[in-house]
């Protein structure tokens, strides 16, 4: 909402600055007039608006009056008056307040002198945008070495004025006609800019100019260092502001917190399905490998609150991933990330079995241990090398076979089936079992409870399917997306009778 | 009686081990580390500590010999490829399982010889990408497949002059009949892959192939027995 009103500004602040230039020269049409009182309105009560949402007027009123009666004191009009103005006055002196102001001015007419007080309207433009908020925060970090310079920079050119305007008057054969002269030169000088519509001509006034060009190097140098460095040190903040920038375009995405061989797995799934996340991870190396396959990603510690905060635990974020290689950093992310978020879905990976339950108790949903997955395999193709390869082609999802599930809606047409009648073989599919929260297949065998709901296995012929049942199918992609697209279908053409 | 050995004793050997019946396997754990030789040995396992870079000491635990089995958890991808690339010139038909840590390694295990690698961070990646993805798969993968039910995948291996000989898996019932979910089929046929059961193909049974079913243990029990049963009253 904020970046519309940013940018109906900006174009509103273009087009007014445009009529008033072309108005230097030419009369304006009634529209042009017309336009420009709308632009004045629209600024001034912009200005008014803000002015009015500073303070809060009412509430410093009722404190004020609170107090008094606490202190069976009598309450004073006049000096509560006095703080609700003093904050406003607060407003009205700073800077963007002031540019605001004259913003509006160059529209009164009477005073065509006013009229200079256009670029105002432009400074008006930094108000709507970041880039000058960073350009002066780097700045003010950097408030010491500027002010030095400065300082020094001002005794230079004071020095040097006067040096010029010693060798170079009138009267000593040089063209400087004054004081105001001799400064326009050291400045032009000092900036190695150099017009050249001054030049000394006495031999006092070139030494003088020979120093002055040389410290200018300097200065100049110092300056631009500055600058460098303030931005070399802000550079860090200022990517991982992109990063939020770019985030919160998502309306949901998921914090990996570690970038690890689990972390990268994840990752690269997450990228081939288009799923919006981004990256924690303290390790330099770790971050510099998500950076260059263009993940977002931050460089800090996800345990820390403001860290999590900043990448939108609570703005937009479905779960948190804890994936790191370290048990004690896994439960205190899960731990942090509970208690920012109680709502928020937290998968977190344990490496010893012994801190399963911690990680439980610390308010993770899931507990994925990998070197029991792992081991559990192994043991499994000792046994069984055949099942092995199923479970694993199941769990890879390899030769495009997939487990899937279909949910069954209220109005579509495999409501009060019978699971014989819906032809799964016809379709090339296999049904596993159907998950169910509905009491009424509770007369059925092969219940099993799985969280809080119950999974029926291999369910038989004459199971009527209720809604929002969830059918558990095996088959290719292709053949599970088209009974999904049929019965989302049937659902439509049910839905307009 | 199965002869398997273990190169490395960390938390994977641990889970596979335990996961092993101990009766129908006789377990080697190959540590040289003194302190996970320690801990293994206080869990009652076999445990030996050879030089796995010699190919003495390799014949001299079994490899070649009596070993059927062999698990690489080396730390090391390097050191798995090495002891792989070793034992399979000893024993051509050892069956090996290693495990990898960087995914450019599995290519080279498999070319050194090993018949099955599992990648640990991989399948945990895709394992949290699933939980996200397809919670109720994974919660009924994890019921079954990992066995906190009684539902298993288990495979059984049709018998000669079993009455399933000749017969399609089209006209199989064992949904009906069994209480069982037919997965897939080895049909030796066409060759060892796994084809499952999704209704594309019809196979025709023979001694040999194999089928992978699901289901609770006590009908796959039955059912594995049945198939062996009814063979021997056809003789």
């Amino acid at each position: 909402m904020k970046s519309y009103f940013d940018v109906f500004m900006i174009c509103l602040v273009m087009l007014s600055v445009f009529f008033l230039v072309y108005n230097v020269e030419h009369e304006l049409s009634e529209i042009g007039e017309f336009f420009e009182q709308g632009v004045v309105f629209v600024f001034i009560s912009e200005y008014l608006l803000r002015a009015w949402l500073y303070s809060n007027s009412h509430r410093i009123i009722i404190h004020e009056y609170e107090k008094a009666e606490y202190l069976n004191a009598k309450f004073n009009l006049f000096n509560t008056l006095k703080i609700v103005i003093a904050k406003k006055l607060e407003y009205m002196v700073s800077l963007f307040a002031i540019i605001d102001l004259l913003a509006i001015l160059p529209s009164y007419r009477p005073l065509r002198i006013l009229r200079i007080l256009l670029i105002f309207r432009l400074f008006k433009l930094f108000r709507y945008s970041n880039s000058i908020k960073v350009f002066a925060d780097v700045l003010s970090s950097k408030r010491f070495e500027l002010i030095t310079l400065a300082i020094f920079m001002g005794f230079l050119v004071f020095i040097s004025s006067i040096a010029i305007y010693l060798f170079e008057n009138n009267s000593s054969g040089g063209n400087i006609e004054d004081l105001y002269d001799a400064f326009y030169w050291s400045i032009v000088t000092i900036s190695t800019v150099g017009y050249g519509d001054i030049t000394p001509q006495t031999i006092g006034g070139r030494l003088v100019t020979v120093t002055l060009i040389l410290t200018g190097l300097g200065v100049l140098s110092f300056f631009t260092s500055i600058i460098v460095a303030a931005f070399n040190d802000k550079m860090h903040v200022l990517r991982e502001n992109r990063t939020y920038a770019e985030l919160s375009r998502y309306k949901s995405f998921i914090i990996i917190c570690g970038f690890g061989r689990v972390g990268q797995e994840i990752a690269r799934q997450f990228e081939t399905d288009k799923q919006p996340f981004i990256v924690i991870d303290r390790s330099e190396h770790n971050i510099f490998l998500a950076k260059q396959k263009h993940y977002l990603s931050i460089q800090d510690d996800a345990s820390n609150n403001a860290v999590l905060l900043n990448a939108g635990i609570n703005r937009g974020a479905t779960a948190v991933l804890c994936t790191t290689g370290n048990d004690v950093t896994n439960v205190y992310v899960t731990l942090t990330s509970r208690h920012l978020n109680p709502a928020i879905q937290i998968i977190s990976r344990a490496n010893r079995q012994d801190n399963v339950n911690k990680l439980y108790q610390a308010g993770a949903n899931s507990v994925i241990q990998p070197f029991e997955i792992a081991g559990l395999l192994a043991a499994e193709y000792v046994g069984q090398p055949v099942a092995f390869e199923a479970i694993l082609g199941i769990l890879q999802e390899q030769k495009q076979i997939q487990m899937e599930t279909v949910v069954v809606q209220a109005d579509s047409l495999l409501t009060r089936m019978k699971i014989g009648d819906i032809g799964f073989k016809e379709r090339k599919l296999t049904l596993v079992g159907v998950i169910s929260s509905n009491k009424m297949h509770q007369k059925h065998h092969n219940r099993y409870r799985v969280k809080n709901q119950h999974f029926y296995f291999n369910p038989t012929n004459h199971f009527e399917l209720q809604a929002q049942d969830i059918l558990v199918v095996l088959g290719r992609e292709y053949s599970i997306e088209h009974f999904q697209d049929q019965i989302e279908k049937s659902r439509l053409l049910g839905g307009k009778k | 009686m199965k002869n398997i050995v273990v190169f490395g004793y960390n938390r994977i050997s641990f889970e596979a081990i335990s996961h092993l019946d101990q009766s129908t396997h006789d377990i080697l754990i190959v540590e040289t580390d003194l302190s996970q030789a320690a801990l293994a040995e206080d869990k009652g396992f076999n445990i030996t500590s050879i030089d796995f870079r010699s190919d003495e000491a390799l014949k001299s635990i079994g490899i070649g010999s009596h070993i059927d089995i062999m698990f690489c958890f080396l730390p090391e991808d390097s050191q798995n490829v090495f002891l792989t690339i070793s034992a399979r010139a000893i024993a051509p038909s050892l069956d090996i399982i290693a495990i990898v840590e960087d995914p450019q390694s599995a290519e080279k295990l498999i070319a050194a010889g090993a018949n099955k690698i599992i990648d640990p961070y991989q399948i945990c990646g895709q394992k949290i990408y699933e939980l996200i993805k397809k919670p109720d798969i994974t919660n009924i993968i994890d019921h079954t497949v990992f066995g906190r039910h009684d539902l298993h995948v288990a495979e059984v291996v049709i018998p000669e002059n079993s009455y399933l000989e000749d017969t399609y898996t089209s006209g199989l019932t064992l949904s009906d009949d069994h209480n069982l979910v037919l997965i897939g089929v080895v049909d030796k046929e066409l060759d060892d892959d796994l084809h499952f059961a999704i209704g594309e193909k019809d196979h025709k049974l023979d001694a040999g192939d194999i089928m992978v079913v699901l289901g609770p243990s006590r009908e796959i029990k039955a059912f594995k027995k049945e198939v062996a049963h009814v063979s021997t009253d056809k003789i």
